[in-house]
């Protein structure tokens, strides 16, 4: 049975309607990405799937409607990384990535972290990268810094889905390539899954296992990226002739390469922590 | 130094102002004193040689006055610090929502009619202020809510607003039409401590009490909050629930405070920084740091008020106005510029 059921979903703002009966199924261990030009409806998803945004049509997730759900049972199953909010006031890293944990935390003797909360929020910041900067505020941060805190914050909820709305804006290439490799993994080996919002399609191929393209709120296409993209298609989607840009980058690439020939180094194996182990508790 | 034992350190500090803020006045009571006439008073101990006459006025006066302008100044500040998370704004105070407008009216009513209600006896204008201010709370929540279901931040704030401006607009009318009761109306509203007593103290601890440890039963709630209202819910907080009930123990501790001592501004703006600056973001550590700062601060400001022109009384709401508005600058720049 799929982990997640989309279900001819439609949503509008006001008298806008932003989605028009989108389907699909996404099963564990599975990392889709969400494809498409601006406005096209990709955030309007992933927020209709996180049950923020009221919706028409059917969301189940292992078969029991989102709706029937209260806000803590959907956040024990699905988590989402809103684009980095404005930080007004200067937690501590470590207590951001904490917060994280609200559904745990809750849980407990007047909201007293415990040592699984304390380990959780270790291993989330070891994976993204920010364990040296657990003691600084978070408004003294860059914006890469800080996308990495969120990312980290959306690990330690632990949920079976993650939603990411462009979790890669601000981030260098080098962490770009590590956290995309790492929430793979973590998706592969714990039957997790991920859908995420991406404008670089290159990200986008590196971590998904299939695509879905939107147009106008309408499903496009869904499946493989290589079974549906054809170069007609991408130019039908984006306006613009992807694969002509996409080559003549990959030229001048090409001619870099020739003169500067690669010493061995590629981005697979990159120092690429482990995933976090599963610690949900008992809801 | 270690959070905790910061803490202690703040504790002692605020109830150790909190005493020496009643040994000021026209007759001078050492600290020293003040400990025996508390030992007296409450254990039955000895005055030895102490002036009945400064047990009287540390016990009947001075003492009560101090600890309502405590709980007052702690109770604001608490709720302070909660609107400034829940509706994500630094800026936002605990009167944003028209409390102070909705109660300063209902006072109005009751010192223009001279209105006496026989199950509140001389309570009867605490009384109707707090059920008029919030009312005014829940006519801005019911409003906000009937205009966006979501009930969004700038929803909330801009409801608040307005209905704080029309309430304010019925007010400066009675007021400009009643010239017998002016001074009586603007001094109200500026707030005072003067003539307070054991009994308003008795009423409004445990008002004040129970809403800042229901509060304090919710900073987690506030610190998601502080993200943003899509990072609430997606991280499980109840949104619908959670916020009218942060906003209306907010509006209970604003309302009980403005009922009984009239609007007195800048602490609930001020201490919340202070607290944050000291022990940084987490309401855990801020609500209970905002408690113990906000005491003292408006303690002291009231002294001011009570001594400075001394047989004149100042208003307090323009002593914190005057000492806040620039601490307030400072404070908040230096916060932003790190």
């Amino acid at each position: 049975m799929a982990l997640l059921r989309v279900f001819h979903v439609s949503a509008h703002y006001g008298s806008h309607q932003v989605l028009h009966d989108v389907s699909f199924e996404l099963p564990m261990g599975e990392a889709l990405c969400v494809l498409g030009p601006n406005g096209c409806g990709k955030t309007t998803l992933l927020r209709a799937i996180a049950a923020l945004i009221p919706f028409q049509g059917e969301i189940t997730l292992n078969g029991v409607p989102i709706r029937s759900m209260t806000r803590l049972r959907i956040a024990s199953h699905i988590a989402m990384m809103c684009q980095a909010p404005k930080v007004y006031f200067a937690y501590s890293v470590y207590d951001t990535v904490m917060l994280g944990r609200y559904r745990h935390l809750r849980q407990s003797l007047l909201g007293r972290p415990s040592a699984k909360d304390r380990e959780c929020v270790e291993r989330c910041l070891e994976a993204t990268g920010i364990s040296a900067l657990r003691n600084k505020r978070i408004d003294q941060l860059s914006g890469g810094q800080l996308q990495r805190v969120f990312l980290a914050q959306t690990l330690a909820q632990d949920p079976d889905v993650i939603l990411l709305d462009e979790p890669m804006n601000h981030l260098d290439m080098k962490h770009q390539v590590e956290l995309v490799d790492y929430l793979k993994a973590w998706a592969k080996s714990q039957g997790r899954a991920i859908i995420g919002v991406f404008h670089d399609i290159n990200l986008a191929l590196r971590l998904s296992d299939s695509v879905l393209f939107l147009k106008d709120g309408r499903v496009a296409a869904r499946g493989r990226f290589h079974a549906i993209a054809t170069p007609a298609f991408l130019k039908e989607i984006y306006g613009l002739d992807v694969v002509a840009y996409m080559l003549e980058s990959f030229g001048k690439w090409a001619a870099f390469r020739k003169t500067n020939p690669l010493e061995g180094g590629t981005t697979r194996g990159a120092s690429i922590p482990e995933p976090v182990p599963s610690l949900s508790l008992s809801d | 130094m270690k959070t905790g034992w910061k803490l202690v350190l703040t504790a002692l500090g605020s109830l150790s102002v909190l005493v020496l803020t009643a040994s000021f006045g026209s007759v001078p009571i050492p600290p020293g004193d003040i400990l025996h006439i508390l030992g007296h008073k409450l254990l039955d101990m000895p005055l030895e040689g102490l002036s009945p006459i400064s047990a009287d006025i540390l016990w009947k006066v001075r003492l009560p006055r101090a600890v309502m302008a405590y709980l007052v100044g702690s109770a604001l500040s608490v709720s302070g610090a909660v609107m400034q998370s829940v509706l994500r704004n630094p800026l936002a105070s605990s009167y944003t929502l028209g409390v102070s407008a909705g109660a300063s009216l209902g006072a109005a009513i009751v010192i223009l009619t001279g209105l006496t209600l026989s199950f509140a006896g001389m309570l009867t204008l605490p009384f109707v202020a707090s059920v008029f201010g919030l009312s005014t709370v829940f006519v801005a929540m019911g409003l906000a809510a009937r205009f966006d279901r979501s009930m969004h931040n700038e929803t909330i704030v801009l409801v608040g607003m307005v209905l704080s401006l029309f309430v304010n607009a019925i007010l400066t009318l009675v007021t400009a039409l009643s010239q017998d009761h002016l001074r009586q109306l603007v001094f109200w509203q500026m707030g005072s401590f003067s003539g307070k007593e054991w009994q308003h103290v008795a009423v409004v601890t445990p008002i004040l009490l129970t809403g800042v440890l229901l509060l304090s039963l919710l900073t987690h709630e506030m610190d998601i909050l502080t993200f943003g209202e899509e990072q609430a819910l997606s991280a499980g907080v109840e949104l619908r629930k959670v916020k009218p009930l942060l906003i209306g123990l907010c509006a209970l501790l604003t309302g009980t405070s403005v009922a009984f001592v009239g609007t007195i501004g800048f602490v609930d703006l001020i201490v919340p920084h202070v607290a944050r600056r000291i022990f940084g973001a987490s309401h855990r550590l801020v609500l209970p740091a905002s408690a113990l700062l906000g005491g003292p601060m408006m303690a002291v400001a009231d002294l001011v008020s009570r001594t400075v022109l001394a047989p004149r009384e100042l208003p307090v709401g323009a002593v914190t106005a005057l000492i806040g508005a620039p601490f307030f600058a400072y404070v908040y720049f230096k916060e932003r510029s790190g």
